[in-house]
């Protein structure tokens, strides 16, 4: 056994190289799409799918459909099973559908309506239960088999509009209710008619249960949202609670951490850079984290905070329409670093965003220094700062004495504006 | 004893009120603490305090969204006690609501000792004290960032050319002693425009304003 599995190994090693070369070269076939569902689809996009997998037209795939419904039905089952199984393809857009499928549907039940209803007494819907003998039972069975259509094309055309052309933008925005009323004003309208003329009154539950089954749906839909908004309330309610809790133990312990370490101390620093992370969790955990300027300038604080004995306090005013991924909040990042590493201690930053420009100052309270005495080959301030401010069209100076240097980047709101000035 | 200054504590947690006590300096005389509403209120009328040392959130207040601070601000109307909002949080209607309630200033729990101990004196005073963040939440709700400016000093919903540049200053992290250097003023003078500016943030009827208060059933 082992033996044999030996050679097998050694000889398919041995013919390996000969393998690629006896075989032609087979063209690859290029991968078939997905079988989807079409998001811009007739009624399902069952067929149009199934035909862009198989690489057919449409049209043969629907022609195949009705062919093998004339075969017992079975066209009718494979199309329901494929639609069924089917998945939409991916995309945002709801599913819109060229057909008015709902409305088809109506009028198919009026057309039907109005052949049989003026002889629906003839078709032996009588006092006589249905399952007792009739002479003539062929057409009580008819007449069952007709209002069972009848009904079901109304019920149908109802939850059609208002489950599946819910989310229809080809649908008009009063579509769902319109059918809806229409499909309950034939079946009362039925149900009515069936009363007056001599039938078998177990025959009227079938339109009842209709009338039944398309409250059911919007009572779903009720319900459905009601159940939604219960789950969203419940987990707003234990956030909210959570965050209180956190906010009366944590978050003042924290506090309290900090204040008692000393503000530059190891301990502070990672006790600020807990209370930072905690509070953005508690209060902007639902909020989308979109990076504008005091934002961006706010979580490099923190970073800072971490790296250098440091404690920044990021305060903005006005809109921020400035990027930060611009040049300003570049050359910021740079000044808060530079006070960061030489100053230490308490550091200002201030973003004030207004129509005219955005002005952000960084202050700190150290030794300071002389920028002309800063050596030619020290590029932070020079180039980072202030040279980098000037190609972007910027502004960015320098002030510095014994109590602490304070630097101001200022920005043009819009760049037109000040090409006409 | 006279020169000192009685303070009153109200805080729900007993290792910040003991920690905040040992690190006020000799100047501020801890007269009493209390833990929740009724009892700050007790306290307020028992010891008659310089300053009320409070923070903003407090279990027992009256409403279901008030969150205590105001409640004790309220409930002790007549006296002549003035409060210093202590607050963890630096959420701007936190800050704006009990300022509107009468709080003469608020700084944060991170705060150090020093610097709690220089904002009772200075509301002890009767000045006023605005932290960096405060100062920019004015600016930006009375407008000025949008080039509002008050044609009038007594106006209540704008503020003057002078009051912004000093709230700028403060936003900018300026003491009021750089701010009167850096605008050439005396610190008083500083002090009173810092005053002016807490009394419209208090009177003003402002929208950015009254949003915050009327969400929080305040007005």
């Amino acid at each position: 056994m082992s033996r044999g599995w030996l050679d097998g190994v050694m000889s398919s090693s041995a013919q390996h190289p000969l393998v690629p070369l006896a075989r032609p070269p087979r063209a690859v076939p290029p991968p078939r799409p997905e079988l989807t569902r079409v998001r811009e689809c007739l009624i399902t996009g069952t067929a149009a799918g199934l035909a862009r997998h198989l690489g057919v037209s449409t049209g043969l795939v629907r022609a195949m459909f009705v062919a093998l419904t004339l075969l017992g039905g079975a066209g009718v089952l494979l199309y329901l099973w494929c639609w069924v199984f089917t998945p939409w393809e991916p995309g945002e857009s709801a599913p819109s559908r060229r057909a008015p499928v709902a409305w088809v549907m109506l009028v198919g039940a009026a057309v039907l309506g109005l052949l049989v209803f003026p002889e629906l007494s003839d078709y032996r819907l009588t006092m006589s239960p249905p399952w007792a003998y009739e002479p003539n039972g062929g057409s009580t069975v008819l007449g069952l088999a007709i209002l069972l259509t009848l009904v079901a094309l109304l019920v149908a055309a109802a939850l059609w509009a208002d489950l599946i052309d819910r989310h229809d933008a080809a649908r008009g925005p009063r579509h769902a209710a319109v059918v809806r009323i229409i499909a309950i004003v034939l079946i009362v309208w039925l149900l009515v008619a069936m009363l007056v003329q001599p039938i078998n009154r177990l025959y009227l539950l079938v339109p009842f249960a209709g009338l039944l089954a398309m409250f059911a749906s919007s009572l779903m839909h009720r319900w459905r949202e009601l159940s939604g908004e219960r789950v969203r309330r419940i987990r707003e309610e234990q956030r909210s609670e959570m965050a209180a809790h956190l906010h009366d133990s944590v978050l003042q312990t924290l506090a309290l951490i900090q204040n008692r370490a000393g503000a530059s101390s190891e301990a502070a620093r990672l006790a600020r850079a807990q209370e930072r992370e905690l509070r953005a969790w508690l209060y902007d955990g639902d909020a989308p984290a979109d990076s504008d300027l005091p934002t961006d300038l706010r979580d490099y604080a923190g970073a800072l905070e971490l790296d250098y004995p440091v404690h920044i306090d990021v305060v903005s005013a006005g809109l921020s329409t400035e990027r930060a991924s611009g040049e300003l909040a570049a050359a910021a990042r740079e000044a808060m670093l530079n006070a960061a590493r030489h100053a230490g201690g308490e550091v200002s930053v201030y973003i004030e965003g207004s129509t005219s420009g955005v002005d952000v100052f960084i202050r700190d309270r150290g030794a300071g220094f002389d920028l002309d005495e800063v050596p030619g080959d020290r590029l932070g301030v020079r180039q980072s700062i202030i040279g980098r401010m000037r190609r972007a069209g910027g502004s960015g100076t320098v002030r510095s004495d014994e109590n602490g240097t304070e630097v101001h980047l200022r920005i043009a709101g819009t760049p037109l504006r000040s090409e006409d000035a | 004893m006279s020169d000192s200054i009685r303070v009153v504590i109200v805080d729900d947690h007993s290792i910040f009120r003991s920690g905040l006590r040992a690190d006020l300096d000799e100047t501020v005389e801890v007269v009493g603490e209390a833990a929740d509403v009724p009892s700050a209120i007790a306290a307020i009328r028992e010891k008659l305090p310089d300053v009320v040392l409070l923070d903003v959130h407090l279990p027992g207040g009256a409403g279901a969204d008030a969150t205590g601070g105001e409640s004790v601000i309220r409930g002790s109307a007549p006296t002549t006690a003035r409060f210093l909002a202590l607050s963890v949080s630096d959420a701007a209607e936190d800050v704006v609501r009990v300022i509107r309630a009468g709080a003469r200033g608020y700084i944060t729990k991170g705060s150090s000792g020093v610097e709690v101990s220089k904002a009772v004196h200075a509301v002890a005073g009767g000045d006023a004290v605005f932290s960096p963040r405060l100062a920019g939440f004015v600016l930006d709700a009375f407008g000025a960032v949008a080039g509002e400016t008050a044609a009038v000093d007594d106006e209540l919903d704008r503020l003057s050319a002078r009051e912004q540049e000093v709230m700028r200053l403060i936003a900018r992290g300026y003491a009021y002693k750089e701010v009167a250097a850096e605008l050439f003023i005396s610190i008083k003078t500083v002090e009173t425009h810092v005053s002016a500016v807490l009394r419209k943030l208090q009177l003003s009827s402002r929208h950015e304003l009254t949003v915050w208060a009327s969400e929080r059933r305040l007005l």
